[in-house]
């Protein structure tokens, strides 16, 4: 029952920081690639953010331009890898 | 030097000892330094313990880079590479990769990593090698050139179009279709085993894709993360080369009746050289302090750090030649390989003028004010 919650405190997050770091206000559903928001360098301080604040590993198939696109986006990759890492402890 | 890299200096000053000069006259490392380093996990020594790897951290692996750098830039750039390969198959393999190629890089097989070719140079998003999906294996095209230390590489990671987007490929170098081809004489870093690289319809299985699909510039800017924090070190190694040979002969060397360092002139080169060393080692300092704790700063904070320490070598090495004048005019002399190896770190992994754009960007994007 805790999930939407946990959820919603990661998209709070994620969205501090993307709009602390492009100095605007980014709507959750908002395509940050087609709005030209995020070099390919940025993508990697995402990339890094997410790992850092969430204690999660963001390797291989998971670094897809998809899972990156918008906060919600990041958001549902965050969720998912932090549920993964509850139920497998490999 | 903290624990994973105890003795590793001692081992590199044993192993290269006076040869640089001939190594980089011959333009060859001889094959038992590279096993006997490799073997040790010293060329990747950032690969994590879990890995078979010695687990060293940023600041450790860097400190340790720059000596090795200031020893031979040419067996630094092979370190730069093996270290660029792990880390790339690090960030974008799975699990099973992970297992399966990180023991052998960090327990004695050499690896390359490929990214330039004829037509994509600064532009990387121009790259028409290959990665295509036939059954349960893939097949590599392509042709890539400049490939630090692929000369010496078991195994060729291979950057490459993947459906559409991008993906990295691990290619034995013996796998049938794979043609390397040195590139004769290079002006700088000599013995690193620069060569052009024939993927001609390479055969490998699926297994050896890692990642697939990301972005082909989020890849290559995950890749060439480690390899700027890498040479941006080296270049640490290099001014700290120069310093010692420019500090050490003008202090014994004398013209109009007194040392060198008693010329004014003189001595501005040598304070130029000791702030440029400075200088350099605080921005690696502050780059491996950001991989280190897991700071987003480190993107940005790795291409500051290359870019200012290869403007500060290239500038720094030509300062000490004019400090030893004739004493350094000689091929392979320390000062002489830092100047030639020094300009050579300007053009690779992100020239001069890139990283300039890619700081200019982060400039403008940075920006408070909306004048």
């Amino acid at each position: 029952m805790d999930q939407p919650i946990a959820a919603e405190g990661i998209e709070r997050a994620i969205t501090a920081f993307v709009s602390e770091r492009v100095k605007a206000e980014v709507p959750v559903g908002q395509d940050l690639f087609d709005s030209g928001l995020v070099s390919s360098m940025f993508a990697m301080e995402l990339v890094v953010h997410l790992e850092q604040e969430f204690s999660v590993q963001i390797l291989g198939d998971d670094l897809k331009r998809d899972n990156f696109r918008s906060i919600g986006a990041m958001t549902a990759l965050v969720g998912r890898l932090l549920g993964a890492g509850q139920s497998a402890d490999a | 030097m903290p624990e994973p890299l105890a003795g590793a200096r001692e081992l590199v000053d044993d192993l290269v000892g006076d040869r640089a000069a001939e190594w980089d006259r011959a333009g060859l490392i001889p094959d038992d330094v590279l096993r006997t380093l490799a073997a040790r996990g010293l060329l990747c020594a950032g690969v994590p313990e879990t890995f078979g790897g010695l687990g060293a951290s940023s600041a450790a692996n860097g400190e340790f880079t720059a000596h090795v750098g200031s020893r031979c830039s040419s067996l630094r750039s092979v370190m730069t590479s093996q270290g660029m390969a792990a880390w790339t198959i690090q960030r974008l393999g799975g699990p099973r990769q992970h297992a399966e190629y990180l023991p052998k890089l960090a327990g004695g097989r050499l690896a390359a990593i490929a990214f330039s070719e004829p037509e994509a140079g600064s532009d990387l998003s121009a790259m028409t090698t290959t990665i295509e999906p036939e059954g349960e294996t893939v097949i590599v095209r392509g042709q890539k050139v400049w490939t630090t230390a692929a000369h010496y590489a078991d195994v060729i990671v291979v950057v490459g179009r993947y459906g559409s987007g991008a993906a990295a490929v691990v290619v034995p170098a013996s796998a049938p279709g794979v043609t390397v081809r040195r590139v004769p004489r290079p002006s700088g870093c000599r013995a690193a085993g620069h060569a052009d690289v024939h993927l001609d319809d390479v055969r490998l299985p699926t297994s050896a894709v890692l990642g697939g699909g990301q972005p082909l510039m989020l890849l290559v800017t995950t890749a060439l993360a480690y390899g700027r924090i890498s040479v941006a070190w080296g270049c640490v190694g290099i001014l700290r080369a120069c310093l010692d040979a420019a500090g050490g002969h003008a202090r014994i060397r004398r013209q109009f009746g007194k040392p060198l360092a008693q010329h004014q002139l003189v001595g501005r080169h040598l304070a130029d050289l000791l702030t440029a060393e400075q200088i350099a080692s605080r921005v690696c300092e502050h780059a491996s302090r950001c991989w280190d704790s897991g700071s987003p700063d480190m993107v940005v904070a790795t291409v500051l750090a290359k870019q200012v320490s290869a403007v500060q070598a290239a500038r720094g090495a030509a300062t000490a030649v004019q400090v030893l004048g004739s004493a350094a005019a000689r091929e392979g002399h320390v000062v002489e390989r830092a100047y030639r190896d020094a300009k050579l770190m300007e053009l690779i992994e992100g020239s001069t003028e890139i990283c300039q754009l890619i700081l200019a960007d982060h400039a403008v994007s940075m920006s408070t004010s909306a004048s």
